[in-house]
């Protein structure tokens, strides 16, 4: 996880947050290495070694987590699915590689949340068949910014604002009493900070799976590392899909599963879910759920003066 | 005559410094009452010796004042240059168009306008660039012209009644005299 | 008194007048209009750092160009405590409850009003 992690936070003594940050930071480095894919000492890892042979015991972190992550798999009806590691292998993102057509045949059996098996009594994981590959990157984040925000409340802080990479939580009120402020990206402009929509945060996470974090375009075509577990290729529907719930996990899985979706059924399970949502589609027509509509502020793209 | 004009500057941008000087040592109980004395000198520059002196001696005040207090080119600097040059231009002008219409208490009061709204233009454009609270403020600012511009406008007015007394060459309702 | 008010033409009465109306009723309508929350905003070199309401008593410390301006927040009211410029005409402003107290040389401007909702707050993170 080299991602970027920024922790605001509202308190009357200088000292008291720089612990309570310190704290949150810590427990956030501890999730990253329980979960990170690419380190070979993790327990993603090791998990993922053992696929195929034997139940590994597992942290009550990562328990927690899958099962989060299988409950979401089953909501979006498999759009979300942490199997589809195996796929993810395939493409280097860096280089600009896509595997060929023979190569994704060959993965797509390995692709299949239902083959990995949590058991609670004894702490463990068992995935079904060699070389089934687990990627939690897709929730994560939203995991993390969930117990950076419980360290920070148990330390007593009354207010603050964590963002682990594009996954944010916030909860409590800013020194001025309004609450914490969040952009939401746009998918098509050229720096990090510009927004397409802004809305106020309280006690709420919100999560953000786009198709321009990791990408490459070969051909004309966007090549991203959203990929749908049925076809092992990027989803072709949204530009971005924004999830706003209170816990970040499953803002985080959510994202991503109805980026899988699509607009048009991705709205429904949103809304069944009670959630708040914006989603961006192909077009780049913004979909915003009902719940949420009078709080969203969405910008004009073109016309953004920041100093009015 | 150009030698009697120099003088009349000299003499007249002293006593404007002067003012200013004065008038930045008092305590200021009320914010934004900046009383703008100097701008008694420059209205009496305007109606005895006309526009030209009025201008000269407003740049002399302007730039000296701020050499003084150290803050020659800096953005308070820009701001009374700014304030002072669009107030006496702004006087000269309606003098010079409509004579009579009104007396130095009227022609202080436009003044001071235009000098607080030529402050105000150029405090956007230079440092706040909010005109939120441009807007909140200017009913304020129009008001404290008026005051400001009515007290100096008065005080000029019975300082040129005693000069006409004198006997000097001066008209009190604002009659530009050249030489 | 007489002597005073001699010279004065009735169009400087009209103006006057006029000035002094427009500007009351002007003031008499903002008030009316916007009975908000009462805020500071502190900004330095044109960008918003601080948007406090009026209602605790602090004192904050800004850094400007030239140095820290110190704010004083108390009860309704703002002011500078103390500016690194030459002339401190901000310090002498004293205490404000409307309005704007401006540090030109350390380019510090303090709004105090009701209006500070307008500000276009940036984002405090954004989600991506």
């Amino acid at each position: 996880m080299d991602t970027v992690i920024t922790i605001s936070v509202a308190s009357h003594s200088k000292g008291h947050a720089e612990q309570a940050i310190d704290s949150a930071f810590s427990e956030i480095k501890r999730l990253e290495a329980l979960f990170d894919f690419y380190s070979p000492d993790s327990e993603v890892s090791r998990i993922n070694r053992h696929a195929g042979l034997s139940r590994v015991t597992v942290s009550p972190d990562m328990l927690t987590v899958l099962e989060r992550a299988s409950f979401v798999s089953k909501e979006t009806g498999g759009a979300f699915d942490i199997t589809t590691g195996a796929l993810l292998v395939l493409y280097d993102f860096y280089h600009g590689i896509k595997p060929q057509q023979r190569a994704i045949e060959k993965h797509l059996p390995l692709v299949n949340y239902k083959a990995v098996h949590i058991d609670k009594k004894d702490t463990s994981v068992f995935l079904e068949k060699t070389g089934m590959l687990i990627d939690l990157g897709g929730i994560v984040k939203g995991y993390a910014a969930d117990r950076a925000v419980e360290t920070l409340k148990r330390a007593g802080i009354r207010s603050g604002l964590v963002a682990v990479a594009g996954d944010i939580k916030a909860f409590g009120l800013k020194p001025n009493e309004k609450p914490w402020k969040v952009g939401i990206k746009d998918p098509r402009a050229e720096g990090n900070d510009d927004t397409i929509a802004t809305l106020d945060l309280k006690d709420m996470a919100i999560s953000t799976s786009g198709d321009y974090e990791r990408h490459f375009i070969l051909e004309g075509e966007r090549y991203h590392h959203l990929l749908s577990p049925a076809t092992g290729y990027p989803a072709q529907t949204c530009q971005s899909v924004s999830i706003i719930a209170e816990e970040g996990a499953l803002a985080d899985a959510f994202a991503t599963g109805i980026f899988i979706l699509g607009p048009e059924t991705g709205i429904k399970v949103i809304e069944k879910m009670g959630f708040g949502g914006l989603i961006i589609d192909k077009e780049g027509t913004i979909h915003v759920t009902s719940n949420i509509r009078e709080k969203i502020e969405i910008e004009k793209p073109l016309t953004r003066d920041n100093k009015s | 005559m150009q030698l009697r004009d120099n003088y009349r500057i000299a003499l007249l941008s002293a006593y404007a410094i002067v003012l200013h000087g004065f008038e930045s040592l008092l305590p200021t109980p009320i914010p934004w009452l900046r009383l703008g004395l100097a701008n008694i000198i420059t209205l009496i520059a305007l109606c005895l010796y006309g526009i030209r002196v009025a201008m000269i001696v407003t740049l002399i005040r302007v730039t000296l004042s701020s050499l003084f207090t150290g803050t020659f080119l800096g953005p308070g600097f820009m701001l009374s240059l700014g304030g002072g040059v669009t107030s006496t231009l702004a006087m000269g002008y309606v003098l010079h168009l409509v004579p009579r219409l009104f007396s130095p208490v009227g022609l202080s009061v436009i003044g001071a306008l235009f000098h607080n709204m030529a402050q105000l233009l150029l405090a956007y454009v230079i440092i706040i660039q909010r005109w939120g609270a441009l807007v909140l403020i200017s009913p304020f600012v129009i008001l404290l012209g008026v005051v400001t511009g009515t007290v100096n406008g008065l005080i000029a007015n019975l300082i040129m009644q005693n000069l006409k007394k004198d006997g000097e060459k001066a008209q009190n309702t604002g009659n530009i005299i050249r030489e | 008194m007489k002597n005073l008010l001699q010279g004065t033409t009735k169009a400087d009465k009209v103006l006057i007048s006029v000035l002094i109306v427009v500007s009351l009723s002007g003031i008499f309508f903002m008030q009316e209009v916007m009975p908000k929350r009462r805020t500071v905003l502190i900004e330095v070199d044109g960008r918003p750092l601080y948007v406090l309401p009026l209602g605790r008593d602090r004192i904050v410390e800004v850094e400007g160009s030239r140095g820290k301006t110190i704010i004083e927040l108390k009860q309704e009211m703002a002011r500078v405590k103390d500016s690194p410029c030459p002339t401190k005409q901000c310090v002498k402003q004293g205490w404000t409850g409307h309005g704007v107290i401006v540090c030109l040389p350390n380019k510090v401007v303090i709004t105090v009003g009701n209006d500070n909702d307008d500000v276009h707050t940036v984002a405090d993170a954004i989600t991506r």
